[in-house]
């Protein structure tokens, strides 16, 4: 029955697709461990990423992708700093998670009013953006699969680095591991936050761009690869890096193979039946996160 | 000062003005009102059984809708399909919300926090993708009609518009109930769980027990919303029951008081109402209401219904001190 198959097919796509749920994964982690909260806001950003990109300075403007796409950051930063300044920082000073989840999810029911205001409700591409395609024996390899794995990794690798090389990273992390120690020793925690959203919101806005060849530019373009990259950070282990990488890749394979054992249509199953194993088997995921 | 007596007879009286009221308004009002009426009573059911778990027991549960949409199926199809009498379909949401109940309860003892929320969205969503896919007996996206509205002796034609005088004894006695439980040792006990688990461990309180009884009466109260729902649309689509919907049961417990019945009541009719009267924005409608909750969020955390509280204390106090000044 599967003779026919060409399973390296899957196996491209699903580590493509599991490429973008870890880039999810990893911009959760970052805000989980700056501020302890979780952005339910995250859909959001990565769509008015893509708007930003594809809707205002490809197609409006009519820019060359690379200046784009260096625009597209840019924004992103400085409105992550704005929400960071507005909306995450009180939040995250109150009584209950549970108010500052919601705060989070009504920032984002704004952000997507915001697009659909801004942009309109139609769905649009932007043609021509890594639309081409090389095929590789049997294999069918889209472009933007290599662009977005090629650029996963220097993503990955560049945050290690930062984390681990600079003054900045390292006083973040202080800041995740222990805020109040943070601020005896001299650290600006409000700056260090601002900063961590910003680098998150950048990320989005990546993640964004690359999601632009997969599915048209819409409101709801997100929705899912939003939902499964939180999946994808719970079976990775919660607050841990590496783990979110996993995560997302398992997701994607699995997510891909299933669809060989059930109906396509239970395709967007599989990771919540994952997720909720692991919650019951094994909570701290894969790799167990260190953070006290 | 009151007597406790004096007090719940004031109480009473002011319950039952309200219940006046709420039906004149219905009565003087135009179709388009009254369904908006009608969203209310199943809305405050809802609402109430997501108090015990998110208010009470501090659990956050973003799979309202899940437990809405297992109601309003299951109830549809025992009416329809095994042709149930709607009563005898309505005991069946016992059964529904003690099953979910403990589907969810047991995970929620070993997470906290989001990763509970994370499994309540998923469950949410799974629920939708069922009775998307499992055509057969949801009847998937082509939506699931005509369900029976259940039949009293004062009402038995199936009109949309006296159905409402049914919800609303229905929402009469959730909240009630609700009521009776917040005050009782047992919701004393939910808060407990929610504020100090530690302590609340060491005073003798069974957490694991009263998780599981938190979540099966939020599940039994939604189950219930959802027959309400189902009775009161006659129709049900999978695409209506997304995470939106849930997202809204805590935005009226978050904007009306987290934790006590009158704060239920008092979000769901603002979160039921407001985007309603601000529809004349047009397409902003919605983004104001959301920035609305927001400034609350950050602002007021607390919600409304303790401001309320502390208002009438100083009125009655300023009263009081009048009164010993002119004595």
């Amino acid at each position: 029955m599967f003779a026919n198959l060409n399973l390296m097919q899957f196996v491209v796509t699903g580590i493509a697709m599991g490429f973008i749920y870890s880039l999810v994964a990893t911009e959760y982690t970052l805000i989980y461990n700056a501020t302890g909260l979780v952005n339910f806001a995250h859909e959001s950003f990565i769509v008015l990423g893509a708007y930003l990109f594809g809707g205002t300075f490809v197609r409006a403007l009519g820019l060359p992708f690379w200046l784009a796409i260096l625009l597209t950051i840019v924004c992103m930063a400085v409105f992550g700093i704005i929400v960071s300044m507005i909306v995450l920082n009180p939040l995250r000073n109150l009584q209950f998670i549970t108010y500052a989840m919601f705060g989070t999810m009504m920032l984002s029911r704004i952000l997507t009013e915001v697009a659909r205001l801004a942009w309109g409700p139609i769905p649009f591409a932007v043609p021509g953006f890594l639309r081409s395609s090389i095929k590789i024996g049997s294999t069918f390899m889209p472009s933007s699969y290599i662009y977005i794995i090629a650029v996963s990794i220097v993503i990955v690798t560049g945050l290690q680095v930062f984390f681990k090389m600079t003054k900045m990273g390292k006083a973040m992390i202080c800041v995740s591991q222990n805020k109040d120690a943070a601020a005896l020793m001299g650290i600006n925690v409000t700056r260090s936050i601002n900063m961590t959203v910003a680098i998150s919101a950048v990320l989005c806005g990546i993640i964004g761009i690359l999601a632009t060849p997969l599915f048209n530019i819409s409101t709801g373009m997100a929705a899912s690869a939003a939902l499964k990259g939180f999946c994808a950070g719970v079976i990775g282990g919660f607050g841990s890096y590496p783990g979110a990488i996993i995560g997302g890749i398992l997701i994607g394979l699995l997510e891909q193979f299933g669809t060989l054992l059930f109906p396509t249509v239970y395709k967007d199953v599989v990771a919540f039946a994952v997720m909720i194993l692991f919650l019951l088997i094994r909570p701290s995921g894969i790799i167990k996160a260190k953070k006290a | 000062m009151l007597t406790m007596k004096k007090k719940t007879i004031v109480q009473l009286i002011a319950w039952a003005v309200a219940l006046a009221a709420v039906l004149i308004v219905f009565k003087s009002s135009n179709v388009y009102i009254q369904s908006i009426m009608n969203m209310l009573m199943y809305n405050i059911v809802l609402v109430l059984g997501l108090n015990f778990i998110t208010g009470l027991t501090g659990q956050m549960n973003l799979g309202t809708v899940g437990m809405l949409a297992l109601g309003a199926y299951t109830y549809g199809i025992l009416t329809v399909t095994a042709g149930w009498n709607p009563w005898v379909a309505l005991f069946a949401m016992f059964a529904v919300g003690f099953a979910v109940g403990r589907l969810l309860g047991y995970p929620s003892l070993r997470l906290k926090g989001f990763y509970l929320s994370l499994t309540t969205i998923g469950f949410g969503e799974i629920i939708r993708l069922l009775a998307t896919n499992i055509e057969p007996l949801t009847g998937g996206t082509m939506g699931f009609g005509n369900i029976k509205r259940l039949s009293t002796w004062f009402y038995t034609s199936q009109a949309k518009s006296d159905y409402f005088y049914l919800l609303l004894a229905f929402a009469v006695a959730a909240i009630v109930i609700a009521n009776r439980i917040v005050n009782s040792k047992w919701g004393r006990a939910f808060k407990a769980v929610r504020d100090n688990p530690e302590a609340a461990e060491a005073s003798g309180i069974n957490i694991s027990r009263l998780k599981i009884q938190a979540f099966t009466l939020a599940a039994i109260y939604a189950a219930f919303g959802g027959a309400m729902y189902a009775g009161y649309n006659t129709y049900l689509n999978p695409s209506g029951f997304t995470l939106e919907y849930s997202q809204n049961y805590v935005a009226m417990l978050m904007i009306g008081g987290i934790g006590t019945v009158p704060g239920c009541i008092i979000g769901a009719t603002i979160v039921t109402i407001l985007p309603e009267m601000l529809r004349k924005f047009a397409d902003y409608y919605w983004i104001m209401f959301c920035t609305v909750c927001i400034v609350m969020a950050i602002l007021v955390p607390d919600g409304l219904w303790p401001l309320i509280k502390k208002l009438f204390a100083r009125l009655s106090n300023s009263a009081q001190k009048r009164k010993a000044k002119v004595a």
